[in-house]
């Protein structure tokens, strides 16, 4: 960037400034009168943890295992994302006709059609048919300490093994549609004379793809990957209608058992928020690092 | 095509089959060695304490449920809305969860005995529903009550006052601030949450009708076909009323507020 100005802080700026403080503050005096409503924060810091009463430990209670929950949903259903999306992404772009008509009508028919409905069809219908006579939860009730703690630390605990895999899945099969878009716009990017130039120094077809187009495909799409893992973790909160006990449904829990509703809300999205940000700051850092090393 | 088309059909016929051939649900928790029940939060039926665990009236006759049967209990929360699909598609064993007995639901699952009255209470605004103690000052035009919706409160409100208008809610606690913000003129709900929230908020809030205006019967439900779970329950309850079980929890999660400190 050449021509980048100093920061220089105005009259202006300071004029703004005191007028969003304002603005701000006024809502708030508004919302408080309006509401009138009794503020309880104090409750709020021991559902984050509490001090067990026989160990006298610390211990996670219903809003940190509801945020890991979270990550975990978000973690896995990347995982699936980014697998479906790079197999229809590579089809959709360079694939047969076949393979293209495949691609597209996943994502079309992925895009076209809410979350929600999707995440209550998979559960109801699909899971119902395949997951539940997997017996996983059979399975993992029977094994050993050792497997059901390593089990419940990556994924859940076998009381709802069976409802947390078909949201993940469910949510791995909406994000993987927008995933396959941002692939397929990455290879289709890259110049046709890089495949001309890779042909020309007798490269096959399969090698310019591996070799030369798809490394450069990575770097292209890292950006706008990341962008879509922080909406995974914000589309999660859709799981909580078919009760995932992640961040959003043990908000809603807690609420119907306390009636701390603005508190358990604003904790909620200050959970949330603190979740994405620091991702979205990274990607945006990293971003400007490479754009001009490129 | 046909082949894989045949090898479709077969594939579901054969689902069907596994499914249509499915033991008593009795059986099955004996196998297993659990019991999963379904349910979700009202309180104080079933709600969470401050340590994150399962506390209420439902959740202590499940857990001697399970214990009578000599097995382990998992508790299943779920979406109120959804619970009957959930048992349905046998997401869980039983729902345990403060459920009506009422026609239309008894026309997809079937239910036990009841093992407790519930009846519903009214809480409503001291300014907007000014002087209003009786149903038919409810009953009229101008009138909007807030509910959470699908439960027996939103039949009760429909069928005791058919002209006042509904706003529902997913959970009580949206319904209630409602109400606190002066939105609703009351909101309909299972004794007794209506009269300990009144005494929450004594300067906003008021309890118009000094009693219960319906009462219903509570029973599990379970899956349509199992009679030999049904059986089995109803001999529970009628067990448990006898031995005085039920008497003894309902005095002291709907007649005291002992519990009230556990929540919060």
């Amino acid at each position: 960037m050449l021509n980048k100005r100093p920061l220089k802080f105005t009259h202006i700026d300071t004029a703004v400034i005191i007028l969003v403080v304002a603005a701000v503050s006024l809502f708030f005096i508004r919302m408080n009168l309006v509401l009138d409503y009794k503020w309880e924060w104090e409750a709020i810091p021991s559902y984050f943890f509490f001090l067990d009463p026989i160990t006298g430990k610390l211990k996670a209670n219903i809003l940190i295992l509801g945020f890991f929950t979270t990550i975990k949903l978000s973690f896995w259903a990347t995982f699936i994302a980014l697998f479906l999306g790079t197999i229809s992404g590579v089809m959709g772009a360079k694939g047969s006709f076949e393979q293209r008509f495949v691609s597209r009508t996943y994502v079309e028919s992925i895009r076209n059609i809410p979350s929600l409905v999707l995440v209550i069809i998979f559960y109801y219908f699909v899971s119902s048919q395949f997951l539940d006579t997997l017996y996983l939860d059979r399975w993992l009730r029977e094994s050993s300490s050792t497997t059901r703690h390593l089990i419940g630390f990556l994924f859940s605990r076998p009381d709802n093994i069976n409802s947390f895999i078909s949201a993940v899945i469910a949510l791995g099969i909406y994000e993987g549609a927008y995933v396959s878009e941002i692939i397929r716009g990455g290879i289709v990017s890259i110049p046709e004379g890089q495949w001309e130039a890779s042909f020309s120094i007798g490269l096959t077809r399969q090698k310019t793809f591996l070799l030369v187009i798809l490394p450069q495909t990575f770097r292209k799409v890292a950006f706008p990957l990341a962008g879509q893992f922080i909406s995974t973790i914000k589309d999660s909160a859709i799981v909580s209608v078919i009760s995932i006990q992640e961040l959003t449904f043990q908000g809603m829990e807690l609420m119907t058992a306390t009636f701390l509703t603005f508190e358990v809300w604003i904790t909620i999205t200050f959970l949330y928020f603190i979740l994405t940000f620091p991702f979205s700051r990274s990607v945006a850092f990293l971003e400007k690092k490479y754009a001009l090393k490129q | 095509m046909k082949k894989i088309l045949c090898l479709c059909v077969m594939f579901f016929l054969l689902m069907a089959g596994v499914l249509s051939a499915q033991e008593s649900v009795i059986e099955k928790i004996q196998k297993q060695g659990v019991i999963r029940v379904g349910m979700s939060t009202f309180v104080p039926w079933a709600m969470k304490d401050k340590q994150g665990d399962l506390i209420g009236f439902e959740i202590d006759v499940a857990k001697k449920l399970a214990q009578d049967m000599g097995v382990k209990i998992e508790f299943v929360p779920t979406a109120w809305s959804g619970i009957i699909p959930a048992l349905l598609t046998g997401k869980f064993d039983v729902i345990i969860g403060g459920m009506g007995v009422t026609p239309a639901r008894n026309l997809k699952v079937n239910f036990t005995i009841p093992y407790e009255y519930s009846g519903m209470s009214m809480v409503a605004h001291k300014s907007k529903a000014k002087g209003f103690s009786s149903l038919s000052d409810f009953n009229k035009k101008e009138v909007t009550i807030a509910v959470r919706m699908g439960t027996t409160a939103e039949q009760a409100a429909r069928k005791h006052m058919p002209n006042a208008s509904l706003k529902l809610f997913e959970n009580e606690s949206q319904a209630l601030q409602e109400l606190n913000l002066g939105r609703v003129h009351a909101v309909v709900s299972s004794a007794p949450m209506p009269v300990f929230h009144a005494l929450k908020y004594p300067d906003k809030l008021f309890v118009p009708l000094k009693e219960n205006f319906t009462k219903e019967p509570i029973g599990f439900a379970l899956k349509k076909g199992d009679h030999d779970a049904l059986n089995y329950f109803n001999n529970w309850i009628l067990n448990m009323h006898a031995q005085g079980f039920l008497k003894e929890k309902t005095a002291y999660w709907f007649e005291s507020k002992k519990w009230e400190d556990l929540v919060k």
